[in-house]
């Protein structure tokens, strides 16, 4: 079947609001009498709270309302919620410089500002703790009252016999890598504005990745009731994972707006975005690999250390997740895992795009290449050799229905011209390959669901609109629904607009992330459109004089296949069916895959997603062994993302995917000094900017899956998942080298070559 | 402290007391109600406060409003006409270099404070142009892209 819209490079359908700064993020919407709310936050990493006086702040001219725990119901919270251990506002003890104590509405900003330096926070200051494996010692402090070594989650399993596996290895291979704290940087601080009137409903602009989880979070901790809470999220400067659980701010917005009487907006500074927006685990991971002499793996020992942080929000399975992908890309017949979320007064961490993979495949991946060069065979061959394919069951129980990553693997190496280079050597120039798996969709492992509804309606114009619950934080996702919409339905894209992302006119979905839109949401969309694209057809053939079976929609019109003059317009079957039938169309599509049982509770061991998305990826580098600076001379990224809907919007996925793999390669890391973040701003926390670029090339590879939207699988998150490791391989293929530390500093650099000498 | 100011806002003229020190950013966004440029640092690292003062690029974050007196702002605003958006506006749309939209407005400016004063320049120009505005969405990509195509229509 040849497709219309789906697969073309249709520009976003937001574009233009966006190019002429129409778009209303959550800072640009402002309401009558409008206040605004600051936070005050811990000055101490750990502290009991012995005593909050708020009167001299409530004195202050222009205050008109200050909360405390005291106006809160101390219901903790998370997402999901049975790892919960978060209050909005922290009224025993304070656990890392950040904590939310108190909060203001004012006026203004500057006499909200003002208002939480007169608010009088008397502490108990308690012995901290800021690394995990201190933190699982003996008489450590305790972050979290009886929890045990600080432990907040230890999740293990092994399938086949580890023991056997390395009995039977040629060779044995221990490695440690240790990756660092990298954050968001979603370009629009988090913010909230909450407006609750006489009838007892709340309204909340806000950003936020799942408008419909966060909504009954917020039920659950202000007690009310969820109908009685609309929540919208407007046009969003990002996300990336940063915005995937209810943020205090929201709740602590909502409280101040409710006590006040008045809407109340907060928006985070830039400072508080990077030491209170939960980034991704710093791991330590530790990794024995045992292999046949002919490249074969036949058993992997992992264990992975991460710093919570003070709280959970995703922590554990973060590290589940970690261990999930860690272990599904390469059939290994014995495996074992052992991770570990420990808390600490650190930050603490929470979903960051790739959830865990993007540690573990820096460790992995680096260690395939130690693998290698030891066996002497090509890392190319290594990895072709252990690949799991479509068909297959991965050790983890990962179910395998597309799998495009051997033609990634050859695509990438040929693009990059890997073998030229390989006979022409340049001195202190490298060359790296890496590769991933990352789920499209996830569901089961640990409670969570994967649904996603939808409503489709035909105005009897014949134009549409669609209804998803889905959250576009800037990757283009309405963009994607309506190319799949349109192409279904056989209408024009012009013919198609979206109402999104607000939970009193869409109907549910689970959020914004884990690469699940296009799959989940496509499909919920998908099926929706083939309901109204079966009435249509129901109307076209009385009117073609034709059974339903011999039409086609197409360009805005229905056919008779094989005789296209035979032919009505869609516009006049909407009219018809609405007006002289009474019958407006309109359908409902949905989707909760995938259908196979939940992994085991006890074993982890199952499948978690519908789908499955591979990359590999080709870094090549020059380093200068002087100063120890990295030059990226090209990247090639090839992606099986099973069909590119929009291969313009796939490339810029995988584009910006890069820049922020390149970065957590080489340079970002928020550094904690005795919980202090040290760099919490963009001139010392680097991200890439413009001419830091370098020349990229994407290949698109499509495996068609069997259950995708037109054969679609997600692209969002496995962009950056590969990008570290291939940068790690080519520095040590250009002066051998292999750091085992994220980033891989000019510093980190010079410390290795001169151990070397 | 307060000071009347006169200043040109998209070719409007206002007349206005300000406080001394709110910046420019303040002013627009806050009193003006020019809600397209953005606040994403408030410090001059990220650029998407980015608008035109006489001429020059500034971080709008990094000026203070009482410095304006006297002078013409071109913002995000004031770029589209009723003939329809300006020729960056709509290579950014087309070209794919918008995702999240929030350094848009920003970087948008940046490339026209850059074309106005050299119409043609090279990609390598062109990314030194926009080397102070942060975009976290789309690695750069898309938007050199976006400006060079511009670029190349003006020699």
């Amino acid at each position: 079947m040849s497709l219309s819209v789906v697969g073309k490079s249709l520009p976003r359908v937001d574009g233009i609001e966006k190019a002429t700064g129409q778009a209303r993020y959550v800072d640009d919407l402002a309401l009558p009498s409008m206040l605004y709310g600051r936070i005050l936050r811990s000055p101490l990493p750990h502290a009991r709270i012995v005593r909050i006086d708020t009167k001299k702040a409530e004195k202050l001219l222009g205050v008109k309302g200050v909360i405390t725990a005291a106006d809160t119901l101390k219901v903790p919270f998370s997402f999901p919620s049975h790892l919960k251990d978060k209050y909005p506002l922290e009224f025993e003890k304070v656990r890392y410089i950040g904590d939310e104590i108190a909060a203001v509405a004012a006026a203004d900003k500057d006499i909200a500002e003002e208002a939480t330096h007169l608010i009088e926070v008397e502490f108990e200051e308690l012995p901290a703790v800021f690394d995990p494996v201190d933190a699982m010692s003996l008489g450590a402090p305790e972050v979290h009252e009886g929890v045990k070594n600080n432990i907040a989650r230890k999740i293990e399993w092994e399938y086949g016999s580890i023991q056997k596996g390395f009995d039977e290895s040629d060779y044995i291979f221990e490695n440690r890598f240790t990756t660092s704290r990298q954050t968001h940087c979603s370009l629009e601080p988090h913010g909230a504005l909450a407006s609750y009137d006489y009838t007892g409903k709340l309204t909340i602009w806000m950003t936020t990745q799942n408008p419909h989880t966060v909504r009954d979070d917020l039920a659950n901790l202000l007690g009310l009731p969820p109908h009685k809470i609309r929540v919208i999220k407007p046009p969003m400067g990002g996300g990336f994972g940063s915005r995937l659980t209810m943020d205090p701010l929201d709740v602590i917005c909502a409280l101040l707006a409710m006590k006040c009487g008045k809407p109340v907006k907060i928006i985070n500074s830039r400072e508080e975005e990077f030491y209170a927006s939960r980034g991704r685990h710093p791991m330590t991971i530790e990794i024995k690999t045992g292999v046949k002499k002919n490249g074969k793996i036949l058993a992997r020992e992992v264990t992975a250390i991460a710093d919570n942080g003070a709280y959970n929000s995703h922590g554990p399975r973060v590290v589940g997740y970690a261990g999930k992908m860690l272990l599904s890309l390469y059939n290994i017949p014995h495996t074992r895992f052992t991770g570990l979320a420990i808390y600490t007064n650190n930050p603490y961490g929470g979903a960051m795009r790739g959830f865990g993979n993007p540690q573990v495949t820096f460790a992995s991946e680096s260690q395939l290449d130690m693998i290698s060069e030891r066996l002497g065979i090509d890392p190319v061959e290594l990895r072709l050799k252990n690949f799991v394919k479509s068909g297959d069951v991965a050790p983890t129980g990962a179910e395998i229905t597309s799998c495009g990553i051997q033609e990634c693997l050859l695509r990438a190496v040929e693009v990059s011209g890997w073998k030229e280079k390989q006979h022409e050597r340049v001195k202190q120039r490298g060359l790296g390959v890496a590769c991933m798996i990352h789920g499209s969709g996830a569901k089961g492992f640990f409670g969570d669901s994967n649904v996603s509804d939808s409503f489709i309606k035909m105005n009897p114009d014949g134009s549409v609109i669609v209804y998803s619950g889905t959250s576009d934080l800037g990757q283009g996702s309405d963009t994607i629904l309506l190319q799949i919409v349109a192409e279904e339905l056989g209408i024009k894209f012009e013919q198609v607009r979206i109402v999104s992302a607000d939970t009193e006119t869409t109907p549910i979905d689970y959020g914004s992330f884990g690469t699940r839109v296009t799959f989940a949401a496509g499909n919920a969309v998908k099926m929706g459109a083939k309901v109204v694209r079966e009435q249509l057809f129901e109307v076209a053939s009385e009117l073609l004089e034709a059974h339903v079976d011999d039409l086609v929609a197409r360009e805005g019109a229905v056919h008779v296949k094989g005789s296209p003059e035979r032919s009505v317009p869609i516009e006049r079957i909407a009219r018809v069916a609405c007006y002289d039938k009474g019958k407006p169309l309109a359908g409902r599509g949905f989707y909760n895959g995938p259908d196979s049982p939940s992994p085991d509770v006890s074993t982890y061991f199952g499948n978690t997603s519908p789908a499955y998305c591979f990359a590999a990826q080709v870094a090549e580098v020059e380093v200068d062994s002087e100063t120890g600076l990295v030059k990226i001379l090209n990247l090639v990224a090839a992606h099986d993302l099973g069909k590119a809907i929009n291969p313009m919007a796939a490339e810029g996925q995988i584009e910006g995917g890069l820049a922020q793999g390149i970065g957590y390669a080489l340079m970002e890391d928020l550094v904690c000094s005795k919980g202090v973040a040290v760099n919490p701003n963009f001139s010392d926390y680097k991200v890439l900017k413009a001419p830091d670029i370098p020349p990229i090339k994407t290949v698109l590879v499509e495996s068609n899956d069997p259950n995708g939207p037109f054969g679609a699988k997600g692209v969002a998150e496995p962009a950056l998942v590969p990008t570290t490791p291939a940068i790690a391989n080519a520095i040590y293929d250009a002066i051998g080298v292999r750091i085992t530390d994220l980033p891989i500093t000019p510093e980190r650099i010079l410390e290795a070559l001169n151990q070397k000498k | 402290m307060k000071k009347r100011i006169r200043i040109l806002v998209n070719g409007e003229r206002q007349e206005l007391e300000v406080e001394c020190d709110k910046s420019l950013l303040d002013l627009l966004r806050d009193r003006l109600g020019l809600t397209g440029t953005k606040r994403g640092c408030d410090r001059g690292d990220c650029g998407a406060c980015s608008v035109i003062l006489d001429g020059k690029i500034v971080n709008s974050c990094l000026v203070l409003a009482v410095e304006a007196d006297g002078k013409s702002v071109l913002t995000i605003e004031g770029l589209a006409s009723k003939d329809g958006l300006h020729p960056l506006q709509r290579s950014f749309v087309e070209h794919g270099a918008i995702q999240c939209g929030f350094c848009t407005p920003g970087m948008i400016m940046t490339a026209k404070a850059l074309l106005d004063e050299n119409p043609g320049p090279s990609e390598e120009e062109i990314r030194a142009a926009i080397a102070g505005n942060i975009c976290r969405c789309t690695g750069y990509v898309k938007i050199v892209e976006a400006i060079a195509a511009v670029a190349r229509r003006n020699r």
